[in-house]
Parts: C-alpha cells; structure tokens; sequence
C-alpha cells in the first residue's frame, strides 16, 4: 500500500509543473554550486601549493642572515583547503589562509577570502551546502503541504480511509515519495561533489569516506525532519492554506532568520574581545612586560641573566660558552608564550560561548545544528580552524627556538652579529599540517547531533499527533 | 459599501487579527534591536578609532618632544641618539566608521580600518593583525537595518497580504463585496493600503529611531542627509515590493498558490539571485591570487635584503649628493627603508591588478545588479551608509599614498642619516580620511533607486490592468 501511494504521489508531482520547475531550479542551483565550489577550491589549493614552494625557496635562499632576524621574517603556514570544502566551505571564506610564523608574536590567520568578495556575497553564497540546508526544507514544504489538508478539503481522504487504507500507511507513503525525491537531490549533489572532490591537486581530508557518509546520514535526518513536521502540520491543519502558511512561516524561522539571529544574540550576550583592542593587548603584554624599562620588566631580564650565569656556573655574561643575546631572546619567547596562551584561550573560550550561546537558537532552527555538524564533517568548522590555528602556533614556538637555539649555541660573543647561511637555513624542517581524523572533529558537535535527533523525534511525534486527530476526527466524521 | 467602508473594515480586521499583530510587533522588535545594536557597533567602532588615533598621536608627540628636546640643546645629541631619526616616523591613518554605518554595517566586520603608517613597514604590513572577529559571527552577517529592510520586511508583507484577494474569493465573499457600488481595484488596493501601510508606517518608525538612537541624541547634518538617501532607498524597495505583491495578488490564484509565487520570488530576489551574481562576478573577474601577493613581497623583501650591497650602490648611483662618509645613524636603518621601498615598488602593480579587479567587479554588478533589486539595494544603502566595498578599497589606497607621501617627505634624511628638524617633523604630512560628498552618493544611487521605485510602478500598472480585466469578468459572470 506504501508502495501505491509513494507511486501516485511521484505522478503527481511529475504532472505538477510547480514541483518539477522547483526542483529543477534546486538542482540547477547544486550543479552551479557544485562547480563553483570545486573551481574555488582548487584555485586555493593550486595558490597554496605555489605559495608553499616559494616560501621553502625564499627561505632556503635567504643568504647569510642572524637567526634571529630571520625568525622575524620567518615562514608562513598555509591552511590546506580539503577537497569536502568543495561541498560545504563553512568557514573556510571567514577565516585566513596563512598564519605567519615570526617571532615574539602569535598573529592571527590572514589573507580571508572574504576580503576579496564583492559585498553582496554576505547576502548568501553559493554552495552545495547551503542549497540543501535552504532548499531542501523549501521544497520538501512545497511537496507536502497540501499532503493531508489538501485530500480532506477535497473530500478524498475520507474515500481512501473508507476505503481501509490505513492513516499510518497514507502517512508514510507520502513521507517515502517527498523524501526520495530530496533525497536524491542531497544524494545528487553529494555524488556531484564527490566526483569532482577526487580531482587533482585537491588534497584529501583524512576519513574522507566516513565524513562523506556522516554528511549524506546528516541530511537525510535533517530533511526527514521536514517532511514528518510537514506532514504533522499538513494534518493537523484544518486548510491546506493554513498548512502551507505554518510551513512558510516554519521555513523562514528555520533557514533565514534562526542562523542569523543566533549568533547576533550570542555576540549581544558574550563579545568577543574587540579586534583592535586584542591586537594592541598582544603586542603590549607579550613584549612590553619583558622589554621596556618598567621596574617589572628589568626585575624579569636580571631573572634571566642571573638563571643563565647560575646554568653555566660563571660570574658575567661576557664569561658564558653562549650567545647571551640568543638566551634572553628565547626567553621573552617564553615569556611571551605564556601571555598568549592566556589571551587566545580567552579568544577561543569567546568563540565557544557564543556558539554555545547559539546553539540554543538550533531549538528553533534546526538549520543551525545542521550546519555545525556539516562544516565539523567537513572540516570546515571553528574547530577545523582552532586546530590548524594551534599547531602552527605549536610549530612557530618550535622553529622560533630552533634559530634562537642556533644563535645560542654557535654565536659565542659575537651578540647580533652573529649570521648563519643558506646550508642550516635548508635544514630547516617545513610546517606539515595533519587534520584530525573525523572522530576529533566532530567531538564538539555532539550536541548539535542531539538536538537533531530530538528534532526527528519532535517531527514524528506531530506526524503521529496528526494521525491521531487529523485522521481520527475524519474517520469518527 | 462604499471604498470608505472597505478601508474601515480592513482597518478593523487587521486590529482585531492577532497573528498580523503579532507579526508587525516582531518586525517592530527586530527593527529596535536592529537599531540598538547598530548604535552599539558603530559606537564601538568610532572609540576603537579614537583610541588608536589618540594613542599613536601621543607616541608622536613623545617622540616630537625628543626632537624639541635635543634641538633646543636641554640633551646632548649623542645622549639620543635615536631623537628624529627620519626612519622612525610614524602616524595613524584612520577611517572613522561611515555615517550610517550603525544602520547598514555593510563590509566593516571584515576591513581594518586603522593603520600604523611607518617606514618599518612595507605596503603589504600596512594593515597587520585585525582578523580576530569571530569568524562564525562573521559567517552568519549582522542583524543590522539593512537586513530587516531588504529581509525581513518583504517577508512581513507576503505574510499580511497573501490571501488579500483570494481568501474572499475563496469564501465567497468577494462576490457579495463586489454586488456593492465597488470596484475589485478598490477592495484590494484598500486591503493592501492598510496592511502595506502598517507595515511601512513602522519602517518610518523604525529609522526614524535608528537616526537618533544612532546619534545618540539630534543627528548633525551629514548624518541627516545620508539619512534621507536611506529612507529613499528603503522607501524605493518598500515601492519594488508594494508593486509586486499587487502584482501577484492580481492574478487572482489560489491562496496557496499566491503565497509560493510571491516566496519563490523573495527567494529569487533575495537569496539565489545575489548569490549568483556574487559568484558570476568572482568567476568572470577573479582576483590575483593574495598568497602569490604575499609570496612576491617576501620574494623580493629577500633579494632586496640579500642584494642589499647592490641595493645601496645603485642608491648612492641616483643620489650621489647623499654621498655622506661620517653616518651616525646604523647602517641597518638605511638599508631597512631601501628594503621595504623596493618591496613597495614590486607589488606596486599587483596591488594596483587587486583594485582594478575590484573596480571590474563593482562595473559588472552595477551592469548585473537590476536583475535582483535585493543586491542593488543592498549595494546602494551600503553606499549611502558608507560601509561600501569601494570606500574601504579607496581607504587602503589613500594609506598606501600616505606612506609614500610620508617617504617623499623624509627620504633625503633617511638616507643621508641625519636627524629631522621640528620644523620638518611638523611639516609631515597629516592623514585625514575624506567620506564621499553627499552630492555624490545622491548621484550614483539615484538612477538604481530610481529603478526600485520605476519596477514598482510598472508591476503596479500590470496589476491596475489584470484587476480591470477580472472586474469585467465578474460583470459578464
């Protein structure tokens, strides 16, 4: 019986020209998404791989220089672009795409593709994701509003309960057909995205199996959502009009206003530290404390003197086996480290308030938990980012002493003066990035998964609320 | 019934209807938040300017005193040596947020909008370290005015007015209605009048409040004038939307099916048309690639550094009267500001490819953008609020300039080694950033809010005549 109606509904959407020319439209729109995401990406990732080759050469080539002063030209670290982005980009416009490694300072990714956009891309843009996370709902209300209203105003779902066929198998015919036909769309453009993924040059996100597979389960949940809500409204409204306003007004909560509001009221109820304001902070608590000739900061260089006089058992600095001036520069790194461990724990912790802040809103809007699960699937998430964010930082601190430490080892007394050449610069490690593997990745977003499925359960609750007393009520009528 | 009478009982139907007052409070409520947040960020933006520019101001002062100080003989020169060294001029270059900036934030969550400018930096340094906003929040876009005027507001009207003429049509009582000395016209531009009218009658209120909210108490001039190029553009996609609406209702379609027309086309309008002109503009005009940017200023940064020798051989070649044998100032400071200039020169014509990239761009979607008002009157209220793309590529440019205005002013003494003279520290020039006169910005978005307003009129007429046509159908019924 499932099959029967499933089978009816598909020829009715097919003589529908409304249902084919929307989904049409949406397909369209995921094949154009599709594609701009796979050129976008591997425009990125062509750039990175020439960016990463120039900067190993510049630095091989870089001639006789102090290794301190070449800690402050130092190098950069680029952020791969992982061929999932191609599917949902999440962050990847929002955050930077390399994170310059100099000394004294942990700067912040730069170079955001966003800087670059024209400005009505904050409007909406254009990705395989985002299609399905507004369309998908879109679509899947279009389909089913009328699913039960429509067939008792007509008078026909009288006839079919007379008939016997049962609430629940008219219900979930209706479900199978509404759902196949998204589902193929979210199948679609996944398989679309996937085959265009695996071009050359595009590099692979590790378990990119798995996350594919977590992403196809987490939008066929996220659109069976819809269609049972679709459905619940569909039969328990009285009109198919008054279904399809709910609907509209479900979608418009859901998809548009949910995901901006969020954030706006988490950014009203926990700031960020302000831009300028952190940056100044960076640059005067992680140096002026240690360098300028605040009581504090001679007090914190006497420390360092004195520690470096008692390692080596000698009375002067002018009597150490070592370039003093390399000792005390690795120990303001050290310094200074410990102030911006501080200070981007703040930043992070920040970030995390507000999306837990935001989180609440995916009560209202499942659209929001959707997108946190998919860009942490993707690897495109805040937490993606902090990852790479911290081990550029763990490999800045590494290379920063490798070149103090060289400077410390063989400067002797030469001080400033001291140069290394192009033989140590080209044994100089490179920064080799390993994203997480998807069981790291999506450890935040646990509870967004809960709330999803609290959301499928919700939805089929009012299905079934609707079997109750939509068809009930007739079947008593 | 009298047209009057029809006015009345809509009058009276939309007070007594909960749902559209619920609806029209919630646009009243997000307007309010909308224009409370937007003071706050703009407020927050002018102290974070102020305090820049104050802080480097006072460091210029400080470091103007030293100059006085060794001038007027009260410190021997070799006691500062480093008093007036030409290299060490520095000055803020600040861009105070726009006019309207808290009504429409428009590009300013993404752009620094200070600067350093000092001879240390290349062109590329310019703006360091501003990219900490939290990346999510940046995603999501802000809940400013602009939103709710092209968003939320057109959404508000399809809500109120879908059912203007078919949910009477539907109950039959439209042809009771029409037995009455009373035209079709009539009863639904009666009902749009007072549904539509409600709902513009709280955007005035809206921005009325967000002008002085804004200011903080009576607005000056320039925010006064700014402001009524906002209320036209506002009140040119009110007219767009107003003409539309009419439009749709006049094809006299089922409820249900008005209501997918008129949400297809906000989707359309507002969604998947900017999306794909921001992507088409990106595609069809893409920009140079900002990690090649930062590879050739590292590149020749490293030449210039490694060749330095050839560096100041051909400088000492263009300017033998620099020819000085007794320096006092280190070697390394002349060599930093030959480094950094040839750095300047080289990506001189790669920054110059960004803004005629930029200026491409911004040509295409003044050609592209009558496709999808909602980017056109996105782009136009940007531009009024001063929070525009252009602005903030004109900001950077002017920065640029600045330096090498500063650079012209001090090269000689940088060179030469020789410490400045208050006189010719006084003389450095100032920055001051200029905002786009009022006549100008009146110039360049007249013609497109011309086209809002024109687009309403034309759907308006069609509607005029669709109704006229159905009136004679209901005479010959």
């Amino acid at each position: 019986m499932i099959r029967a109606i499933a089978r009816k509904e598909f020829v009715q959407y097919w003589r529908d020209g409304r249902v084919v020319t929307v989904f049409g439209i949406v397909a369209l729109l995921g094949l154009a998404a599709t594609v701009t995401g796979w050129s976008a990406v591997s425009s990125m990732e062509r750039e990175r791989a020439s960016a990463v080759a120039m900067d190993r050469e510049i630095w091989d080539t870089q001639g006789l220089k102090n290794p301190h002063t070449a800690a402050h030209f130092s190098r950069y670290a680029f952020q791969p672009t992982f061929n999932l982005a191609v599917f949902d980009p999440g962050l990847t416009d929002y955050v930077g795409n390399a994170i310059w490694l100099e000394a004294h300072y942990r700067d912040p990714a730069a170079l955001r593709p966003v800087e670059d956009a024209v400005e009505i891309q904050r409007i909406a843009q254009l990705n395989p994701a985002w299609v399905i996370q507004v369309f998908g709902p879109l679509l899947i209300f279009i389909l089913l509003y009328g699913a039960v209203a429509a067939e008792r105003e007509s008078g026909t779902l009288r006839q079919l309960l007379a008939a016997g066929v049962r609430p629940v198998s008219l219900l979930l015919g209706k479900a199978v057909s509404a759902f196949s036909l998204t589902g193929l769309l979210v199948c679609g453009v996944l398989v679309g995205s996937a085959i265009v993924m695996g071009a050359e040059g595009i590099e692979r996100l590790p378990d990119t199996g798995w996350r594919t597979a977590g992403l196809a389960a987490l939008y066929l949940v996220y659109l069976a959502i819809f269609v049972f809500l679709a459905l619940g409204v569909s039969a328990l409204a009285s009109r198919s009009r008054t279904a399809l306003a709910g609907l509209m007004g479900v979608w418009i909560v859901a998809t548009v206003l949910g995901p901006r509001i969020g954030p706006e009221v988490a950014g009203a109820l926990a700031p960020a530290p302000s831009a300028p304001e952190f940056a100044a902070r960076l640059d005067r608590e992680g140096a002026d404390p240690f360098w300028d000739a605040s009581e504090g900061a001679v007090q914190r260089r006497q420390r360092v003197m004195d520690a470096a006089l008692a390692e080596y058992g000698v009375e002067t600095v002018e009597a150490l086996p070592i370039n003093y001036d390399g000792y005390l520069l690795q120990a303001s790194e050290e310094f200074a480290n410990g102030v911006f461990d501080t200070m981007y724990a703040e930043l992070w912790g920040s970030y995390e308030s507000q999306r837990a802040i935001a989180r609440g809103f995916a009560l209202v809007s499942p659209t929001i938990a959707a997108q946190n699960v998919s860009m942490a699937l993707a690897g495109t998430g805040i937490h993606a980012y902090r990852h790479f964010a911290d081990e550029a930082e763990a490999f800045r601190r590494e290379f920063v002493l490798l070149l103090n430490q060289e400077m410390i080892d063989h400067g002797g007394a030469d001080g400033y003066a001291y140069v290394s050449g192009n033989d140590f610069w080209r044994q100089n490690p490179d920064f080799e990035y390993a994203a997480p593997g998807i069981g790291e990745a999506v450890r935040g977003v646990w509870p967004d998964v809960i709330i999803l499925v609290l959301w499928l359960a919700i939805a089929i609750a009012m299905a079934a609320a609707g079997v109750r007393r939509g068809f009930l009520g007739e079947m008593a009528a | 019934m009298t047209t009057r009478a029809v006015l009345k009982h809509e009058r009276m139907a939309l007070l007594h209807d909960r749902i559209q007052l619920v609806l029209l409070g919630l646009f009243a409520l997000i307007c309010l938040w909308a224009s409370l947040r937007g003071a706050e960020y703009r407020e927050a933006l002018e102290e974070a300017a102020t305090a820049f520019e104050t802080e480097h101001l006072e460091r210029a002062a400080d470091w103007r005193a030293r100059v006085v100080a060794v001038e007027s003989g009260d410190v021997a020169p070799e006691d500062d040596r480093f008093a007036g060294l030409a290299m060490d001029v520095a000055r803020p270059a600040v861009a105070a947020p726009g006019p309207l900036a808290d009504f429409s934030h428009g590009v300013t969550d993404v752009h620094p909008f200070t600067s350093r400018v000092s001879l240390w930096r290349s062109v590329d340094r310019l703006f360091g370290n501003y990219q900490f906003q939290s990346p999510n929040e940046i995603r999501a876009g802000k809940l400013d005015l602009a939103f709710a005027v092209l968003f939320v507001m057109p959404l508000l009207m399809i809500a109120l007015t879908f059912g203007a003429l078919s949910r009477d049509r539907d109950s039959g009582r439209l042809g009771l209605l029409l037995s009455h000395p009373v035209s079709v016209r009539a009863v639904v531009r009666s009902k749009l009048l007072v549904r539509l009218g409600a709902v513009f009658a709280i955007l005035v209120a809206a921005l009325l409040a967000g002008l002085f909210i804004g200011a903080g108490g009576v607005p000056g001039g320039e925010r006064l004038g700014r402001f009524g190029f906002w209320f036209l553009a506002a009140s040119g996609y009110f007219a767009f939307w107003t003409g539309a609406i009419y439009w749709f209702v006049s094809l006299n379609r089922k409820s249900e099916t008005t209501a997918m027309m008129m949400i297809g086309f906000w989707v359309l309008n507002g969604l998947v048309g900017p999306a794909v002109l921001a992507a088409a503009a990106q595609l069809i005009h893409p920009a140079p690639s900002q990690l090649a940017f930062l590879s050739t200023a590292r590149e020749v940064s490293n030449e210039a550094y490694r060749s330095r020798a050839d560096v100041m051989q051909g400088m000492l070649l263009d300017h033998p009267e620099l020819t000085v044998e007794n320096y006092t100032i280190p070697e390394y400071i002349r060599v930093s500001y030959l480094v950094n200039e040839t750095v300047d020169r080289a990506v001189e014509p790669v920054l110059a490819e960004f803004e005629a990239v930029q200026d491409r761009r911004q040509s295409f979607l003044s050609l592209v953008q009558y496709a999808a008002p909602a980017a056109l009157a996105m782009r136009s209220i940007n531009e009024i609020s001063g929070t525009d793309l252009a602005r903030q590529v004109r900001f950077e440019g002017e920065v640029r300039d600045y330096k090498r205005a500063i650079a012209r002013h001090v090269e000689a003494k940088v060179l030469a080694g020789e410490r400045l003279t208050v006189a010719e520290v006084d003389a450095v020039p100032a920055y001051a950033f200029r905002e786009s006169d009022l006549g100008a910005v009146g110039r360049s978005v007249l013609f497109p809010v011309g086209y809002l307003f024109g687009l309403g009129l034309l759907a308006a007429a069609l509607a005029r005549r669709n109704l006229a046509r159905l009136q004679t159908r209901f005479r010959e019924a």
